[in-house]
């Protein structure tokens, strides 16, 4: 991975490492993203991207709320003010 | 084929029977920590553990990842809920490789030690399911796998684990690791358990879309078919043994075939791209409010409050978010992500070509039960290359089975058998003939009736 583009990827997904974790991070990242480009030697151009493995066919619910069952249940698992759960300034 | 399920609730039981096993449980967790907690009370039914991804209502869910601690799913995952609740008894959630991201079941605090050797590891990422079975006698645990997080366990712990069709079990209430490599599994002590709990819990489900339901066939072959390239690496004593056991089966009437997959070695980076990309989304939701452990200071900036949060991740999580998130990236995708999608297309057509002539058979893993000492310290390509073998079916969908065919060193090898989509129980049933003439070995029997 080139210079900087590490912490950029870090950034978008908001991983913080301390400079020890970074250090092991960075070289094993190397290593592997060097492993991962040995599937350039394979000739598979003329396949389909595979999203699943099985054919599955179209399913489409209809476009409608459904109640979940257990409201206060899942609300437990966050602080609640007047029903809202309560998260971080944007 | 033995199956105890039903003999075990038509059976006569002490009337401490309940007390007696959670008493047993318990001074068996206590030494090889296979349980994230001990149960409070276990019903009358059937034994059955549940692996940490996998949602059971009112229980901690935490997949075995500190960025869930106190996670409490208001519902139960559709698999939980097919198990009929008067058949089937609770015993406690399996602890696991965070999120199911390792091979040997150590990524999590207190991780299992193997009921064989405590010295070594269980085996991941479903290492307390394993662990559970391979010390409780009469017990089933719903287990998971994404590039052989049940086959893996099962081998090293000497135990029977399935991983069916990808979709023939819905994931409602799985904690996703990678949506398209995902499937809920069974591990026990014998092919007959599986095949009961497999038929209750497979099907259809409205609630997830992925699930289907095409009939499950035994297209049972005679012919096994073993792929040359995958026994590459394999230590040399599972080799000899591997050979001894072809001669079995030859006895017994199967006829053994060698073939050649092209660059089937790729399956693994193949598999590693895929999954981390698909990882490093789900994991984009764990962000300190909503589920689990949480960042109180509210006056923290929205990036700083998910930064600390997600500090929570073990390090492989991270290093995995961080390479899946990169081959995501913009102007990369085409080299890595779609390239993996092709790749995965072109092995699901040549497998399946392998897979209509029989039945692919296998050593499951390379190693013995390695040292946890060792197992901790190789780096990430040595481990993941680890799973060279439980890999190609995993990737692909195909359903396939573990079980043990000899011990060496007193540790259990086991052998991987694959089949082609939705024949199952061709898999099932072919473990199932191995243990009719092959008796498998415990060092504990917790709850022996």
């Amino acid at each position: 991975m080139e210079n900087g583009y590490l912490e950029r990827v870090l950034a978008t997904c908001r991983i913080k490492l301390t400079q020890d974790e970074f250090n092991k991070i960075s070289k094993d990242i190397d290593e592997i993203l060097g492993y991962f480009d040995t599937i350039s030697e394979t000739d598979c151009d003329s396949y389909d991207p595979a999203f699943q493995p099985i054919t599955i066919p179209p399913k489409l619910r209809d476009d409608k709320a459904d109640a979940f069952g257990d409201v206060p249940g899942l609300l437990k698992n966050s602080k609640i003010y007047r029903f809202y759960v309560v998260g971080p300034k944007v | 084929m033995k199956c105890d399920i039903k003999s075990f609730l038509d059976a006569e039981k002490p009337d401490d029977y309940q007390e007696r096993l959670k008493e047993e449980i318990g001074a068996l967790n206590a030494k090889f920590h296979m349980l994230t907690a001990a149960v409070n009370s276990i019903g009358s039914g059937f034994p059955f553990s549940v692996k940490d991804n996998i949602c059971v209502k009112g229980v901690e869910a935490s997949a075995s990842s500190r960025i869930l601690s106190g996670y409490v799913p208001p519902f139960n995952a559709t698999a939980i809920e097919r198990l009929p609740k008067e058949s089937f008894a609770f015993i406690g959630k399996t602890k696991m490789d965070e999120f199911g991201l390792g091979t040997f079941g150590i990524n999590c605090d207190d991780h299992p030690l193997n009921p064989f050797d405590e010295k070594r590891v269980t085996g991941g990422s479903s290492a307390g399911s394993a662990a559970a079975t391979a010390v409780i006698k009469h017990h089933v645990s719903i287990a998971e796998s994404t590039g052989g997080s049940i086959s893996c366990p099962a081998s090293f712990c000497g135990v029977v684990g399935f991983t069916p069709t990808y979709g023939a079990v819905s994931r409602y209430g799985l904690i996703d690791y990678a949506n398209s490599l995902d499937k809920i599994g069974i591990m026990s002590r014998s092919a007959g358990n599986i095949k009961y709990v497999f038929d209750l819990i497979r099907g259809e489900d409205p609630r997830d879309s992925t699930s289907v339901s095409t009939e499950i066939s035994n297209r049972h072959s005679k012919n096994l078919i073993v792929i040359d390239q995958l026994m590459d690496g394999i230590d040399q004593r599972i080799l000899k043994s591997f050979d001894r056991f072809l001669s079995k089966l030859q006895s017994l009437g199967y006829s053994i075939e060698h073939r050649s997959i092209p660059f089937i070695e790729k399956s693994i980076p193949t598999y590693y791209i895929i999954s981390m990309a698909e990882a490093s989304t789900n994991l984009a939701k764990y962000t300190g409010f909503k589920y689990g452990h949480k960042i109180t200071d509210f006056s923290k900036g929205y990036n700083d409050f998910f930064s600390d949060a997600r500090d929570s991740f073990g390090m492989e999580a991270k290093r995995r978010v961080v390479l899946g998130t990169f081959v995501r990236s913009a102007g990369l995708k085409g080299r890595y992500y779609e390239k993996a999608l092709r790749l995965r297309s072109m092995f699901i057509e040549k497998l399946s070509e392998t897979l209509s002539a029989g039945l692919i058979i296998s050593p499951t893993m390379p190693s013995l039960a390695p040292k946890i000492k060792d197992a901790g310290s190789l780096d990430p390509i040595a481990t993941y290359s680890m799973d060279s073998i439980t890999i190609p079916p995993n990737l692909c969908g195909f359903p396939h089975i573990s079980f043990p065919f000899d011990y060496i060193d007193g540790m259990p090898v086991g052998a991987q058998a694959v089949s082609g989509h939705f024949n199952d129980y061709s898999v099932i049933d072919f473990a199932g003939e191995w243990e009719e003439q092959f008796e498998y070995k415990f060092n504990y029997n917790a709850g022996a009736l």
